[in-house]
């Protein structure tokens, strides 16, 4: 035994301060000390032997995660000249344009929708619209009245004006009110 | 000629270094992981990464030590990542691998539970002590390898040693005081 050796663990014989050593060693010993099952060697041996080209590409530092298949290499020489370059360049402009014009081809322009479609809730519980119809809130517009003659004499000698601006925004008999003709102011 | 001849020969000795250590290097996976299939993966691995630095073999000083310490990270990467294993799975393990030697059913089953609280116990230990405390089992490793191994000095892997059976005899006690 080296001296080394005799150095180790004083605590497994009770000296060197250690206090004695305890049931939990035999456990570490004894899962310590299982046996390497069956021929763990030789599928080691299979394993490393199954990657050898990954192993020294590492090793070498030319490992690629998604590695050229061996015909697109540039070491292959095909790719090297200007021409086939060129070509392969005009192929991809080609298949790129052509994909484009196909999808610009298809794509149809949508007609605007007239109205927005809401989306119908029913929420467990909730209120419902019992049926009914949404209107949207326009204000009325203005009511043009009849009887109104632009431009008659019978104003002009009044020196009034024959309409009277309908504001916005009034009530409806305001309205009316205002839209009667201006004949009889003149009497 | 001279390339192919050296090639050769870093290959056998390769391969010799396979057959010598991958029962260590087993073993001390197996402690850490206790799992046979995740410590064969382990073992695969760290000749993988032997296999990468072969022409450099020959440059280091103690292939054994150095093997295990390859080990050793990788199964502490690995148990790192893995959750946490329940006590039940290392009695089931146990109850598997450990040597029959004349016990009965009932009884293996007993010794397989016993073995496994005081692994529970082992892992309550902190990462340091338990290093130290797990690499200490092995019979082939001195004090001075196992310092190689974890990169600290003889004395630190001492004074750890001390503290963590210290320890481990007072997480006994508690467990025998609740039982």
């Amino acid at each position: 035994m080296n001296s080394s050796t005799q150095k180790r663990f004083a605590g497994r014989t009770g000296s060197g301060g250690f206090p004695a050593s305890g049931e939990f060693e035999s456990t570490l010993r004894l899962i310590a000390s299982l046996p390497a099952p069956e021929g763990l060697a030789e599928r080691v041996q299979a394993g490393l032997r199954a990657a050898p080209a990954a192993a020294s590409g590492a090793s070498t530092g030319r490992t690629r995660i998604l590695a050229w298949p061996a015909a697109l290499r540039l070491e292959n020489g095909w790719l090297q000249s200007s021409l086939a370059r060129s070509a392969a360049a005009a192929a991809i402009a080609a298949v790129v344009a052509g994909g484009g014009w196909g999808v610009y081809s298809r794509v149809q322009l949508t007609q605007p929708q007239r109205g927005i479609a809401l989306p119908r809730v029913a929420a467990p519980g909730g209120f419902q619209g019992a049926g009914a119809m949404r209107t949207p809130q326009t204000l009325n517009g203005p009511v043009a009245a009849r009887t109104v003659t632009v431009g008659t004499q019978a104003t002009k000698a009044a020196g009034k004006p024959t309409q009277t601006p309908v504001h916005r925004g009034k009530s409806a008999a305001a309205r009316k009110a205002v839209a009667q003709p201006a004949a009889p102011a003149a009497k | 000629m001279y390339d192919e001849a050296r090639q050769r020969a870093i290959e056998a000795a390769f391969a010799d270094l396979v057959s010598q250590y991958s029962g260590t290097l087993y073993r001390v996976a197996y402690s850490v992981l206790r799992n046979a299939a995740d410590a064969e993966d382990a073992v695969q691995e760290a000749f993988m990464r032997v296999l990468r630095h072969r022409e450099t073999l020959d440059e280091v000083r103690d292939q054994r030590v150095w093997l295990i310490r390859i080990v050793w990270n990788i199964v502490l990467d690995r148990k790192r990542r893995a959750k946490t294993r329940p006590e039940t799975d290392d009695v089931a393990e146990l109850a598997r691998v450990l040597p029959a030697g004349g016990l009965s059913a009932e009884e293996r089953a007993a010794a397989a539970q016993h073995h496994a609280r005081v692994l529970a116990c082992v892992e309550q230990l902190p990462a340091k002590e338990r290093q130290v405390l797990m690499l200490s089992a092995f019979e082939e490793l001195t004090s001075v390898e196992i310092a190689s191994v974890l990169g600290i000095t003889e004395s630190s892997v001492r004074s750890r040693l001390f503290r963590a059976r210290n320890l481990m005899a007072g997480l006994l006690d508690h467990q025998r005081s609740l039982r």
